[in-house]
């Protein structure tokens, strides 16, 4: 265990512990948009920023990425130096997201108010790339970041409909802004410009998954034949039938 | 020492008190929808109650790649919120439907035994579900129970 200083306050962690987990683990917040528990971190949205002083020298540090690993750091989470940072960042996001709620809060916060320059059109991908690295940890790659600068987006290899996507729905449950949607017709589950058809339980007719998703999770066929509230009463019927036995 | 969530179905009377205690201890509402323990009432008055297995060979935990699934050390297998992604995996592997996924709190939901004090158990008024020390004898009960049930598969299958 080594000892670092949040705002005041000692904190022994482990060697290699992040400044953020760290501080949340003190009590002290720090605002992020792109960090996900699960997930490894990238220091995309680059909200986390903290000022660190190590061997003397102090200076902004993205708090998600930042480990600490030697006794005796420094770490400061609400100098004006961060809370700038912080906004000019807000600022920039806001600016080119104007609706996404996940910015709102934090926009009154740190007194943000977006302001669109002419011609560019209010979006609501804020670049944080969790969508892409849900992929990644899913293994599924089926997502990644393409062009650079103002064009930067995610988008499936190519901009067409990856054969690798599952439909698992992870890189929707994960955005922070609603960027991402899909849409369940019929048979039918859209994502990403695929459609994948859905599997129905024999029993309730329920559209529990897509023939993907069992595949790559390696489901039993035999399990696979129900949906999981289906497969609980076929369950819970053994159990029965054992009993009258006894 | 470990304890097990033992399951008398034989006493089950169908009121449903574990599914309400579950829900509203877990989620702040009465709904069986959300309960992490279900009772399915069969005709001729059988009432199963079901929850998870805590199983030794856990698929959930097999398929989870985020690390949100893991087992503490009572041996019950418990889901960290905050790392969980929503891919579902887990309830697609799990053989006995005892995991679910809510997309109102964006995760995964299974028994963990209400971190050692099961309300379902407080609440079930003919102690047909029981907390009880992981001691020989309960253990024993434990087995025949699977045993029972590994036998009426073997008959459904043949």
């Amino acid at each position: 265990m080594i000892e670092i200083t949040i705002d005041g306050q000692t904190v022994s962690v482990e060697p290699g512990t992040t400044l953020l987990k760290a501080a949340r683990a003190a009590g002290i917040e720090i605002p992020t948009l792109c960090a996900h528990e699960g997930l490894p971190p990238e220091g995309n949205c680059r909200l986390c920023s903290v000022e660190v002083t190590e061997r003397g020298k102090t200076r902004l540090a993205m708090s998600c990425m930042y480990p600490a690993n030697r006794d005796g750091l420094v770490v400061r989470t609400d100098t004006d130096r961060v809370r700038t940072a912080r906004r000019f960042v807000l600022q920039m996001l806001a600016d080119r997201n104007p609706k996404a709620p996940a910015l709102r809060s934090l926009c009154e916060e740190y007194g943000v108010t977006p302001s669109a320059p002419e011609g560019v059109e209010p979006e609501l991908c804020i670049r944080c790339g969790r969508c892409v690295r849900a992929c990644e940890t899913n293994g599924t790659n089926a997502l990644s970041f393409a062009g650079r600068g103002w064009e930067r987006e995610v988008t499936p290899p190519f901009h067409e409909a990856s054969e690798d996507c599952i439909g698992c729905l992870s890189c929707a449950e994960v955005c922070p802004t609603g960027r991402i949607t899909w849409e369940e017709k019929g048979r039918k589950r859209s994502i990403w410009g695929r459609a994948f058809d859905m599997v129905e339980c024999e029993r309730c007719h329920d559209r529990y998954a897509t023939l993907e998703q069992l595949r790559f999770t390696g489901t039993d066929p035999e399990t696979a034949r129900l949906c999981p509230r289906c497969r609980k009463t076929l369950q819970q019927g053994r159990i029965r039938l054992g009993n009258r036995e006894l | 020492m470990e304890k097990v969530l033992l399951i008398s179905p034989e006493k089950c009377i169908g009121c449903g008190s574990c599914e309400m205690a579950c829900s509203i201890g877990n989620e702040g509402e009465f709904r069986p929808a959300v309960s992490r323990i279900s009772v399915h009432r069969f005709e001729g008055g059988q009432n199963v109650p079901m929850a998870c297995l805590q199983c030794e060979d856990a698929a959930c935990m097999a398929a989870c790649r985020t690390g949100a699934l893991s087992r503490n050390e009572q041996g019950v297998v418990v889901v960290d919120r905050a790392k969980c992604i929503g891919c579902r995996m887990c309830v697609m592997a799990c053989p006995f439907g005892n995991i679910s996924y809510s997309r109102a709190t964006k995760s995964a939901f299974k028994c963990d035994q209400c971190g050692g004090d099961p309300e379902c158990v407080k609440w079930c008024p003919t102690r047909a579900l029981e907390f009880l020390p992981a001691d020989t004898v309960n253990l024993q009960r434990k087995r025949a129970f699977s045993a029972t049930m590994a036998k009426a598969l073997e008959e459904v299958k043949g």
